[in-house]
């Protein structure tokens, strides 16, 4: 990285830590947990159609 | 979850910054359990604007019930026919659900690994997903961690466009009250967040 977008990282960094990002540590986060999104699990190695969640939840959507 | 791979390279500024996102995430996307409560009125804010939230949030979680809550939540978001308030990014940008902004978030998800997981329902502009992509994209959670720029990229487009006003309307709605003080941290964190991105 250059030394200067280091100045600029660091800057920002500085920025978050005095608005009160701080505010919500430990506990607090893990309560938050997962809720909607999941990554993407596509079969290693496979081309062309793939059966991801993505799929199925639309078979199970299409099929009222 | 996220912490057992995360990156070394994620700053600790970056990791409060997902932090932020998953609160916000788990309350928005269904009323907070009787745990997450307790864990709410545990937290100490400072005086800053986002600060100030948190400790808005700790009092109001203090005394309030999970039933409490999940009413609150149901007049804001379900309704009889519609909630108060309308959680979408392609409504607050349009008007409509199932937009254009909803299509084009679809793209950068697919680009990114990202997938709406089986049991959920709701079209993926949900302000809740958002910020749980969000928070996911700045750890790692669905692959590597995305650097600043890629984050401003996915913020400017799907999220900072529409998320303050959101917040904002939360904050005032009639139904509010444990949801006003998450709408008052909303805002005050899009404004951060937005400030923040400009430096990158």
């Amino acid at each position: 990285m250059a030394k200067g977008s280091e100045r600029v990282a660091a800057g920002r960094r500085n920025f978050l830590k005095l608005a009160g990002v701080s505010a919500v540590t430990g506990t607090a986060a893990v309560a938050a947990g997962s809720v909607a999104a999941e990554a993407a699990e596509p079969v290693e190695g496979a081309a062309g159609y793939q059966e991801t969640e993505h799929v199925k939840t639309y078979y199970k959507l299409a099929a009222f | 979850m996220g912490e057992a791979r995360l990156a070394l390279s994620v700053s600790e500024e970056d990791v409060l910054r997902a932090n932020l996102y998953r609160l916000l995430a788990s309350s928005l996307c269904a009323g907070p359990s009787r745990r997450d409560l307790d864990v709410f009125a545990d937290m100490h804010g400072d005086d800053t604007p986002i600060g100030q939230a948190v400790s808005a949030i700790t009092r109001v979680a203090a005394k309030t019930s999970p039933e409490e809550v999940s009413r609150e939540y149901h007049d804001l978001f379900i309704g009889v026919g519609r909630g108060e308030l309308v959680p979408y990014g392609s409504y607050y940008l349009t008007g409509f659900l199932h937009e254009k902004p909803l299509a084009r978030l679809r793209n950068d998800m697919s680009r990114l690994g990202i997938e709406r997981s089986g049991d959920v329902s709701e079209p993926e502009d949900h302000i809740a997903a958002l910020c749980e992509m969000m928070a996911g994209l700045i750890v790692g959670d669905f692959g590597e961690a995305l650097d600043l720029d890629e984050q401003k990229r996915f913020f400017q487009a799907h999220i900072g466009s529409w998320a303050k006003h959101f917040f904002t309307d939360l904050e005032g709605a009639r139904s509010s009250v444990f949801y006003a003080c998450i709408g008052q941290l909303g805002a005050a964190f899009m404004d951060v967040e937005d400030q923040a991105f400009l430096m990158v």
